[in-house]
């Protein structure tokens, strides 16, 4: 990998690392058990690896943004995780948090694209 | 499922102890789903080749269970810049102290170079200690803040209500103050030329160098080493590398900011005589004219006169070494920076 992938690489996983655990957050209102989270997650355009999502929601659990149950479904018992009541508040913030940089981005980057357009007409 | 259990038995290797069986059933249950899920699309078994994929994809062992690990670190990027300033300040000073043990400290206890040499040889033990130390107390701090960050005090002044009026003032830049004028550099040039005539006439006339003392050193028993030839002509030929120095600096216009690099090269050059001095055998500087007659009666001062010249050399040498040190990490920081402040 060249030293400008290898770049881009980790400057994606730090721009995903945030936004997954928001996607997570906000799709665990719903109860899910790991493999459907991901099942779910994915059918909306998220893919997420299995050894990036299973420690994360062990990760978020830890830090009390969700509860675990262990409950038995078609014979097998699996370990389903929600949102925790506490944590409805903090997702909201980070929603809004998330849409104003969305909004930002978008600001700046329709700035940039205006300062362009008339250099490009000139030629 | 025999590999399904293998590789979860090679996950749990890695896992931390207390959570092993709590995480092998979570993923199993999810790994089962799955190869269910997989199974039911294709209305088979997976074959050996796809079950291979799947746990491929799941990747390996190591790395799956590294995930569920916290992020370890000894020291933290909040702490780390903090760290690092502090232990470049305390191997700096640690050196230092080192040096003055080794050379003035020592010779003045202990008799003998080789209580020095030892003195010498001990400092690397010594910095590799005072950086363990610093590191195993800032990680012990950190360890402390990240499990309890209510309890742990924050690093003193380091917060929101900061004191921006207790900045430091503003350091010199490296070309800061006056350029050396031309008249400055023709002075030097003038000056070196001189005490090199100085130095040139000093055998002929031992007056200029003794005063009175070289009336004494003609009719008293002692006499100098033939070493201090040898030293007297490296002396020379310093002074006259440090005069042709200055007057290529003048011919080429440099010598408003004379280059650092040079500096060090003139530095290290002059600890030449003095490190030849030190090497002298036995260090005998001072020598009897008759010492079959004569050693009865002076060998007790001629000792004492050779260790005291032995001691101040030392003193000199450390000093000259410390200063040629500090400038070289002064040029080396600046040729790291250099790259920065270009536009």
């Amino acid at each position: 990998m060249s030293a400008a992938e290898n770049t881009f690489e980790n400057l994606r996983l730090e721009l995903r690392r945030g936004c997954l655990t928001l996607a997570v957050l906000a799709q665990l209102r719903q109860e899910h058990y790991g493999y459907t989270l991901r099942k779910d997650l994915a059918e909306r355009g998220l893919e997420i690896d299995e050894s990036t999502l299973y420690p994360l929601l062990r990760r978020l659990e830890t830090q009390g943004l969700l509860v675990s149950q262990w409950r038995e479904e078609d014979k097998r018992n699996k370990r389903f995780y929600r949102l925790s009541p506490d944590s409805e508040q903090i997702l909201a913030r980070l929603l809004d948090e998330w849409n104003a940089i969305n909004a930002s981005i978008s600001r700046i980057l329709d700035a940039a694209q205006e300062k362009v357009a008339p250099h490009a007409d000139n030629q | 499922m025999e590999l399904l259990d293998r590789y979860l038995q090679a996950v749990r290797k890695y896992l931390p102890f207390r959570r092993q069986d709590d995480i092998i059933a979570e993923l199993r249950a999810n790994m089962e789903s799955q190869i269910e899920d997989r199974e039911s699309e294709l209305n088979r078994p997976l074959t050996q080749g796809e079950f291979d994929d799947f746990l491929r994809k799941m990747g390996h062992p190591l790395v799956v269970a590294s995930r569920y690990q916290p992020q370890q670190y000894l020291i933290g990027p909040t702490l780390f810049p903090m760290y690092f300033y502090v232990l470049r300040l305390a191997l700096l000073w640690a050196f230092i102290v080192c040096m003055i043990v080794a050379a003035v400290v020592t010779p003045l206890t202990q008799s003998g170079g080789q209580a020095v040499i030892d003195a010498l040889f001990r400092t690397p033990g010594i910095l590799i200690q005072t950086a363990a130390w610093i590191t195993l107390v800032f990680a012990a701090f950190d360890f402390a803040r990240s499990r309890y960050p209510e309890t742990c005090a924050q690093i003193p002044g380091v917060n929101r209500n900061w004191n921006p009026s207790s900045l430091p003032p503003l350091e010199k830049a490296p070309h800061s103050g006056k350029p050396r004028s031309f008249t400055q550099i023709v002075i030097e040039i003038v000056m070196g030329v001189l005490f090199l005539g100085w130095l040139l006439i000093i055998p002929h006339h031992p007056f200029l160098l003794m005063g009175p003392g070289a009336a004494y050193l003609e009719a008293g028993p002692f006499l100098l080493a033939p070493e201090w030839w040898t030293f007297y002509w490296l002396l020379i030929a310093v002074n006259i590398m440090q005069i042709a120095w200055k007057c290529v600096e003048l011919g080429r216009g440099t010598w408003q900011w004379p280059s650092r690099f040079l500096g060090i090269v003139s530095k290290a050059v002059g600890l030449i005589p003095i490190v030849f001095l030190l090497s002298v055998t036995d260090h005998r500087y001072v020598l009897l004219k008759n010492p079959v007659t004569d050693q009865l009666h002076y060998g007790q001062n001629l000792h004492q006169v050779n260790y005291g010249l032995y001691l101040a050399f030392s003193v000199v040498c450390a000093i000259v070494a410390l200063q040629l040190a500090f400038d070289i990490g002064r040029w080396a920081v600046e040729i790291y920076r250099r790259p920065e402040v270009r536009p």
